[in-house]
């Protein structure tokens, strides 16, 4: 990777809001520069839909605007090995027929509802063994839950924001007192 | 006396090299510490000490050519991306593997004194005692008595938190205050001791890492990033504690890019004169000279060192004469452990990053207890709340996931076995001249594996661990038991081994080479049993103790 593309890939991950200036997104290309996997702005698209409904906009920041499907596919690039970057994309064209046998429609174009249902059908079919959906189409979406996942409880956001992080504690409090949150 | 000649060189600058240079320099000797690898500098080379986990781009993760770059380093935890920099490269320093032997390795000023996980014990008489009574093996030379006043002096200049908790199997030393147990891992404790009726006990963890200030070094901050070094200097290493102090005598020399590749032997005076260098950098050949060897390039290379020199007096290399140079080499197993569910203490969490947790000290065959193997094991393991893994379906995606992803899961108790492994003779480490490494030296070939006993008592580590949890209130107990290979541990042991006789060890009771007076080994290699405790506290005191006894001989002229 050359050094002007690595520090650009490390600005939009770890800057997380960082916007890159539109003149430098060609047309139909990934916003990422990947060296393994080859993903265009469409594919790019739906792992931030699918992304973005694991962990949603609300009064509170979602998988886009952190950038955490970049993330996931920076990922999917740097740590994974050919044989599952390769079922993660046999896994993406599966699933968008899936999505388009159930509701004759794309990913993109669902209501929340459906999009959540749909991945909550794939989250439904745990069992290993099972062959209700093809195992491609499990590999594809479970790297993409697992590293927004990551992404997000990793962010600079989620660790600042949403629970107590300080770099240097300074102390052990062997009995701090914890009450349940209410969720929003 | 020429530019290369000192008072003393010291090979290797880990925990015991960076102790040899200390107490060698402290009391007046010119020395040279001679470090294989780069230098790191105490602070200003941490460089990934503050970094915040979101700035590393893989989040700690390991890539694909990270994986491809260290086919050894790979096969456990410590290849990831926070501290890669700190572990040697398997590709410039290949080894054969007669038999699966996980060797990970730190090349460097501060070896791997750098990345320990500083639990730092002492061993007991029983742990002394232990090779007469079993009959095997041999005797070792010292007993706990011996090196008692020598664990004080290491602990109070390293730094040992720790309680008293008067165990016998697990002598108290000079601590500093104890770290504390959580809610839970007291609650454990008090209910093992209880069902056990004493004969068990759960301790905080005693450990390198000081909790209160420390002769310029602040104390531990809570941030559990030690490997990656730590800028308060609050864990025990080379860089925060032994150099300096040998630096500020004024006597020391440090040299990086100095792979010793033969101690210099002299057969008229029968001792070493000093050692040959390759400077890795140029490749260029050099030789120090002195009045005093300390070997300290970590159990497998001290041993290649020794394999390598007076091969024209001795086949087998300097210290050979025995037939156990290179033998006996030793590691605990691991790998075998227990984890379960705790239910209760749901209002109650933890601030702060613990670097420690607790210890269960052995147990195995002390008093009434008996088993189908000798020896026995300890654990090392935590109480901890988990992240969000509650599987509630309709929740697995969404607001409310996200919601929940802030929302602690249930404590977890988790604990891993370290269990003892006998020296056997025929465990060993040997010259492999038909493969070189990068800077075209012959590489070692390792040939160890866990035998009967070991694999007994893993079975024992698993059914015990269970046990004890599901004893101590413990839902849903599992138990793992995963690769039974040596090395994992990072605990090499054995290969000059003490003892009471020139024709069965390497080395005497004061780590002197017995055919070599000048010549003390102090690492790992020096162990003559394993206990199971962490050696690295040992290895200190041997080294202190060693270096006072060096220095006297010298005064003495005996050497």
């Amino acid at each position: 990777m050359h050094r002007r593309t690595a520090i650009r890939n490390l600005a939009l991950i770890i800057g997380g809001a960082a916007l890159l200036p539109a003149c430098m997104q060609e047309k139909g290309k990934a916003t990422v520069a990947l060296k393994n996997v080859d993903i265009n702005a469409e594919q790019e698209t739906l792992v931030g839909d699918i992304a973005e409904t694991i962990i949603p906009k609300t009064n509170t920041p979602g998988a886009k605007d952190l950038d955490l499907h970049l993330f996931v596919l920076k990922m999917l690039d740097d740590c994974y090995k050919k044989e599952e970057q390769q079922s993660f994309m046999t896994g993406m064209a599966q699933f968008t027929d899936a999505v388009k046998k159930k509701y004759n429609k794309t990913f993109a174009d669902l209501p929340v509802k459906q999009r959540e249902e749909m991945l909550l059908g794939i989250e439904a079919d745990k069992d290993p063994k099972s062959t209700a959906l093809p195992k491609e189409l499990k590999t594809f979406y479970g790297i993409i839950k697992g590293q927004t996942v990551n992404g997000y409880t990793n962010s600079k956001y989620f660790m600042t924001k949403q629970v107590v992080y300080e770099l240097v504690p300074g102390r052990y409090n062997a009995r701090f007192p914890y009450k349940q949150k209410q969720s929003a | 006396m020429s530019a290369n000649t000192y008072d003393a060189i010291v090979i290797g600058s880990g925990i015991s090299g960076g102790w040899a240079a200390k107490e060698l320099t402290e009391k007046g000797l010119k020395t040279i510490m001679l470090e294989r690898g780069r230098n790191i500098e105490h602070i200003k080379d941490y460089v990934n000490a503050n970094k915040d986990p979101w700035e590393f781009p893989h989040r700690g993760g390991r890539t694909q050519k990270m994986i491809d770059d260290y086919p050894v380093l790979k096969r456990d935890y410590p290849l990831n991306e926070v501290n890669l920099d700190y572990w040697a490269s398997d590709k410039d320093s290949p080894y054969t593997e007669t038999k699966r032997f996980d060797w990970f390795r730190g090349y460097h000023v501060g070896g791997r004194s750098l990345m320990w996980g500083r639990q730092s014990y002492r061993w007991a008489d029983v742990d002394f005692e232990a090779n007469l009574k079993d009959g095997i093996a041999v005797d070792w030379p010292i007993r706990y008595k011996d090196i008692a006043p020598w664990y004080s002096y290491a602990e109070k200049f390293a730094g040992i938190s720790g309680n008293k908790d008067g165990l016998a199997i697990l002598p108290d030393g000079d601590f500093m205050p104890p770290m504390d147990m959580n809610v839970v891992e007291k609650d454990v404790a008090k209910r093992l001791k209880d069902h056990y009726k004493e004969a068990r006990d759960m301790i905080i963890g005693r450990t390198a890492n000081i909790t209160v200030p420390h002769n310029n070094r602040t104390n531990c901050q809570y941030r559990n990033k030690c490997w990656l070094g730590c800028p308060f200097g609050a864990y025990f290493s080379t860089q925060s504690a032994t150099l300096p102090a040998a630096m500020a005598t004024g006597n020391l020399t440090v040299r990086p890019w100095s792979i010793v590749t033969k101690i210099l032997y002299d057969k008229d005076t029968r001792k070493a004169k000093g050692v040959e260098v390759l400077d890795a950098e140029t490749n260029q050949t050099y030789e120090y000279f002195a009045k005093i060897v300390f070997v300290n390039a970590s159990t497998i290379n001290s041993a290649w060192i020794l394999m390598n020199s007076a091969t024209d007096v001795w086949e087998g290399g300097l210290g050979s004469s025995s037939g156990e140079l290179g033998h006996n080499l030793m590691d605990h197993h691991l790998g075998v452990g227990a984890s379960g569910r705790y239910e209760g203490f749901e209002d109650k969490y933890y601030f702060g990053r613990r670097a420690n947790g607790f210890y269960i000290p052995r147990f195995a065959n002390l008093g009434g207890d008996k088993r189908d193997f000798i020896r026995g094991f300890g654990y090392q393991g935590g109480a901890s709340r988990e992240g969000w893994s509650r599987d509630i379906a309709e929740l697995n995606v969404g607001g409310a996931f996200k919601d929940a992803l802030t929302e602690p899961g249930s404590w977890q108790v988790g604990m891993g076995g370290f269990g003892e492994t006998l020296p056997y003779h025929e465990n060993k480490v040997t010259l492999d001249k038909t493969r070189k490494d990068k800077w075209g030296l012959p590489v070692v070939a390792i040939d160890a594996e866990l035998k009967d006993n070991e694999k007994k008592m893993r079975i024992a580590m698993e059914a015990e661990g269970k046990a004890m949890l599901e004893a101590a209130g413990v839902k849903d107990v599992q138990t793992h038991s995963t690769n039974p290979f040596l090395g994992r541990g990072i605990h090499e042991m054995g290969t000059a081994r003490m003892g009471r006789d020139p024709k069965t060890s390497v080395l005497n009771e004061w780590n002197q080479v017995w055919d070599a007076k000048n010549v003390f080994v102090t690492d790992g290699s020096a162990m003559t049993s394993a206990a199971c405790q962490n050696p690295s506290l040992t290895y200190m005191a041997l080294t202190a103790r060693a270096a006072n006894y060096a220095v006297e001989a010298l005064k003495k002229n005996e050497i």
